[in-house]
Formats: structure tokens, sequence, C-alpha cells
């Protein structure tokens, strides 16, 4: 159980680390602007506690805001989408149950249902973020592109990720 | 009572989930820099650390293009410095900066920033012990850059000229009219240029009796005592008339590569700090005869 606590808050660190050091500054022009640190928020275990889940995005989300001095937007975002992941998980559960020892990593559950769960989730994140971000609905079409290619590479990254260091996990 | 305790007890983690949700958008919402004396922005001591060891290892790999930067500004320095000793035999010593008595420039690194934003930040490492405070206004040798909004001891946070709310007083070089550069396309919207580029800027205001010419230098006004005057801002990139409203907007080709600031100055105006001290003592001793 302390192993389990102690994997999940490095995971995080893991995640948090990279975004703010590495991919904040990937620099790939003002469409692709991945917060793929989100990864750690979906990699929580399946079986978690959705309260427990909602008040460590809420945390990880003011921490990243911290770094990029946007204070309360990530969490807002975070928040939103850690609410809506019993949901996701719902609909996306393979017929009717998951195993008791299913990750949500490509190892476990395959990388269909990886794109799936994960890319609904990235979508509601990087939604509610980037328009709070413009805070207008001046340039509606700029800001849907930033949210479909930003999700892009963020998933692309979350997959990366997972088939570098977490392959272990299944 | 026990109503209000059960539906709480059936609905705790959509109560939970707005709570949270509206203690984030408060904070959004809220967040004025120059007034709040929060915790969260990148000068404190954490997000400081993380910048200030990430860049220290990337300085590495930046080391040749810094240094050919900074013998460019010494060279420009001191061409000035002879100028001022050839040309004219002023009273002043040669020591001092050319902008007279007024100005002080404190050097800073760079340990953080981002030019692909709505709303870009640079995080410096040095803070007020260093003597910067907020509303500071910081420049390279290049030009203008940002204004500091946030300090702490060992660092503060720059609000970047890439930044949706900033509004810089600037003038064209040859002529003196002057305008308000901003990098909110939503500022100019009959101008249709993209916005959310690091390379420019939108330059309103301008009378139609203006001559302009593509090139055109345009400089820092220095009226609002944040920039010293004539700091370079950038050239004239392109223009566009606005009949209805007898004004040209301008597109400013920024002088100053984001990209690649690793070094600024802040500028701290001395007349101002005296300007501020005068007016705290002439308070103190106002209250001091009330007593």
């Amino acid at each position: 159980m302390i192993i389990e606590i102690g994997k999940n808050i490095l995971r995080f660190l893991f995640f948090i680390l990279l975004q703010v050091t590495i991919v904040r500054h990937l620099d790939l022009g003002i469409y692709f602007n991945p917060f793929f640190f989100i990864g750690a928020i979906l990699m929580l275990p399946l079986q978690a506690d959705k309260t427990l889940v909602l008040v460590i995005a809420f945390v990880a989300g003011l921490v990243v805001d911290m770094f990029y001095n946007t204070m309360g937007m990530n969490a807002a975002a975070c928040t939103f989408m850690a609410f809506c992941r019993p949901w996701a998980l719902q609909i996306y559960s393979p017929a009717g149950e998951y195993n008791a020892d299913a990750t949500a990593t490509v190892g476990s559950m395959g990388v269909g249902w990886m794109i799936r769960y994960a890319g609904t989730l990235i979508l509601l994140h990087h939604t509610v973020l980037f328009y709070l971000e413009a805070f207008s609905f001046y340039g509606f079409f700029t800001t849907l592109a930033k949210v479909i290619l930003s999700s892009i590479a963020t998933l692309i990254l979350i997959l990366i990720t997972q088939s570098l260091f977490f392959r272990n996990v299944s | 009572m026990s109503g209000i305790i059960a539906f709480l007890r059936k609905f705790y983690f959509l109560v939970l989930f707005l709570c949270l949700e509206i203690a984030s958008l408060v904070f959004v919402f809220t967040n004025n820099y120059y007034h709040e004396a929060g915790f969260f922005n990148s000068s404190n001591r954490i997000t400081g650390g993380v910048y200030s060891a990430y860049s220290g290892i990337l300085s590495y790999f930046n080391l040749k293009n810094v240094n050919a930067q900074l013998a460019q500004e010494n060279t420009r320095l001191l061409n000035l410095v002879s100028e001022r000793k050839d040309t004219s035999n002023h009273k002043k010593s040669p020591e001092t900066n050319p902008f007279g008595e007024q100005f002080n420039f404190i050097p800073a690194g760079v340990i953080d920033n981002s030019t692909n934003l709505p709303n870009n930040y640079i995080t410096l490492n040095a803070g007020s012990e260093q003597g910067i405070g907020e509303g500071m206004g910081v420049i390279s040798p290049q030009g203008i850059v940002g204004v500091v909004i946030k300090t702490s001891a060992h660092y503060s946070v720059v609000m970047s000229l890439l930044h949706k709310k900033i509004l810089v007083s600037v003038m064209f070089k040859k002529s003196g009219t002057f305008g308000t550069l901003s990098w909110n396309e939503e500022l100019t919207p009959h101008a249709n240029w993209p916005g959310g580029d690091y390379r420019f800027a939108t330059l309103a205001q301008i009378p139609m009796s203006e001559k302009i010419r593509i090139g055109d230098t345009i400089t820092t006004s220095g009226y609002s005592n944040i920039f010293p005057k004539g700091i370079m801002v950038g050239t004239v990139y392109d223009y566009k008339s606005i009949p209805e409203l007898y004004f040209y907007v301008i597109r400013v080709k920024l002088s100053t590569d984001f990209k690649n600031l690793k070094y600024v100055y802040v500028v701290t105006d001395l007349k101002k700090i005296e300007k501020e001290n005068l007016e705290t003592t002439a308070e103190n001793s106002l209250n001091d005869k009330k007593k």
C-alpha cells in the first residue's frame, strides 16, 4: 500500500518536472502547447477514490500554475477533468468491469482504449484551459485549433512516455 | 437541517467539485499582480529553484551566443563613451550612464521565458535583495523586454512584452509622434493581423498626418517613467489606415529576440524613488503634526 502511494507520488513529480522543464520549452509554435503532466492524473489507479482524485488534480493543477504564472487556470481545468474521469472510465469500461490489477496504461488496457480514454479527458482539460486562458470568444476558432492540436500533442507525448518508462506496469 | 446533510451526503462529489472549481476561478479572476502578496507565482523558492537549476544546465549550450551578444553590447557602450569624450566638453564625468542621472540599471539573468503562450512571463534570477522592485522596466541590449510584476528576495517575475495586458508608450524616433504599443490583437480588430506572434506587436493611435515608411524606428517615449526615453522597441513592418478613425495601425517588428533572451537589465528610476521617499516623509510629518 505504502509502495503504491510512493509510486504515485514519484509519478507525479516525474510528470510535473518534465512538464515545467522540457515540455514547456519544446517551443512548437502557438498552436502546440501540450500539457502532458495530466498523464499523471490519468494514470492514477482505476479503483482510486474519486474524491481523492479530485483533490489531487486540484493540487497538481495549482503547482503547474505556479510555474506557468497562470494562477488557477490549470487547477480549474484539472479539477474539471478529474470530475469527468469516473464517467469516462464508465463509458469505456471493457465488458462491464475492470480487472482488479488493471492500470490506465497501454500495456494493461491496449492502445485503442488508452487513446479513447486519455483522448477524451485531455480534450476536456485543454478546452477548459485554453478558453480560460484566451478569456474571450475573440478568435474562437484559433483557440479551437489550439485545443485540438495541443490535445493531440499531449496524447502522443503521454503514449510515448508510457511506452518508454511505464512498460513494466502490465 | 437533516435535509441539508442528506443532500450533502448524496451529492458530496458534485459539491466538492463545485467548491474546488469556484476556488480556482476566484484565483483566476482576482489575480491582480500589483497588489497581491501571494505565493503562487514563479518567484517563490520552489519554482525559482527548479528554473535556476534547469537554466544552469542549459546555459552552457548558449555561451557562444551570449558572449557574442555581450561583446556587441560592450562595443556599443564603448562607442557611446568615446563619442561623449570626443565631441563635447561635458562637465559631467564620463562614467555617468547615457541616460543622465535619472536611471540605474541592475543586471539579471533570465532563468525562465516563454514566447508561445497567450500571455508570457519571464522569471529572473535577481530579486528585491538586488534592488528590483515591482513596476520597474526591463530591457535587453536589443530593446525593451517587459515590466516587473512580482519580486521575492532572490527572484522576480516579469510581464513580458508578449502579454495581452501590457501597454507601452512609444514614439517615432525621427518625428516624436507617440502612440501605444500592445501585443493584444483584440485591441486592433480592424487591422486583422494574426496574433500571438513573438516577433510582432501593434502600435495604435498614430494620426493620419504622420508620414510613415517601412523600416522607421520606434523607441520608447519616456512618458510612463517605466522606461527611459529612446530605448529601442522595433521597426515598422507594415501599416494600415483606418479612415473612419483617422488613425493608422502599425505592425512593429520587435528588435528584441525573445527566443534568445539570456541577460537583461532592470531599470530603476532614481527620480521615482526620490519622489516616493519625499511623499512618504511628507506623509509621516503630516501624521506627526496631527498627533
